[in-house]
């Protein structure tokens, strides 16, 4: 790649270890975290979505009528913080782009995993708890 | 009226690696996000449903400015950004109304 910016690079003046230098990044970064926060976003509208449909589509389980609430509230709340999260991720990443850091360590990943993994294990002990009631 | 060494239109110059017209692409399917979810939201609370669509529009045009035409430099949008979030959020908070207070499709046996 041959293509730079000429805000990629730095003025000559300056000394690099001054971290707290900030200059406009390469607007292919700032396009791309943008990209990204925008994509953990749809993630948020998704779960939000998903809680929303297993309490108005889903038939309730058979002698657990709280089921569906113990599923959809923790999918609409973790929507809600992976949207702010995410939010919170990109100013982080453009400072540091900005800056010319390296870009921090991503938590949200993670936490969607731990997120999705735990609803998923809540859904299928319903499933047997409402198969042996039934 | 183009000069001969430079082939006209040629997007890669204007837009390195795309990045606009897709980040403008992520804009829109961000609004389509937005559009499903306010359809699912109007046929319990109207009015929520028809704000979140308001939102999804939004959303779409403000996608729609971030073309090479419009969109010269590379500066942030923080405000555009804040207010996906923000939009995200009290989306959440109506959809967690709907699933505590609203009434569930068919009502649990007892």
């Amino acid at each position: 790649m041959t293509r730079t910016s000429p805000h990629q690079t730095r003025p000559s003046g300056q000394a690099p270890e001054e971290s707290t230098v900030e200059t406009e990044p390469d607007a292919r970064f700032t396009f791309a975290n943008e990209r990204t926060f925008l994509a953990w976003n749809r993630t948020a509208l998704a779960l939000v979505v998903a809680g929303l449909a297993i309490v108005q589509l889903l038939p309730p389980f058979p002698g657990l009528p709280w089921g569906r609430h113990l599923l959809a509230v923790p999918l609409i709340v973790s929507g809600a913080v992976l949207s702010v999260g995410s939010f919170a991720e990109w100013r982080r990443n453009q400072r540091a782009l900005r800056r010319g850091e390296r870009l921090p360590r991503s938590m949200l990943p993670r936490a969607l995993a731990a997120c999705i993994a735990v609803i998923a294990i809540a859904a299928a002990l319903l499933v047997l708890l409402s198969a042996t009631r039934n | 009226m183009t000069p001969p060494d430079r082939p006209p239109e040629d997007m890669e110059d204007i837009d390195p690696g795309l990045a606009r017209e897709r980040t403008e692409l992520a804009w829109s399917r961000t609004g389509i996000s937005f559009a499903a979810l306010g359809a699912a939201v109007l046929k319990e609370i109207p009015v929520a449903g028809a704000l979140v669509l308001a939102m999804s529009a939004l959303i779409f045009l403000l996608g729609h400015r971030a073309r090479p035409s419009r969109r010269v430099g590379g500066h942030d949008r923080k405000r555009h950004v804040l207010l996906v979030t923000v939009a995200v959020a009290a989306i959440s908070v109506i959809a967690l109304a709907l699933a505590l207070f609203a009434g569930t499709s068919p009502a649990p046996p007892h």
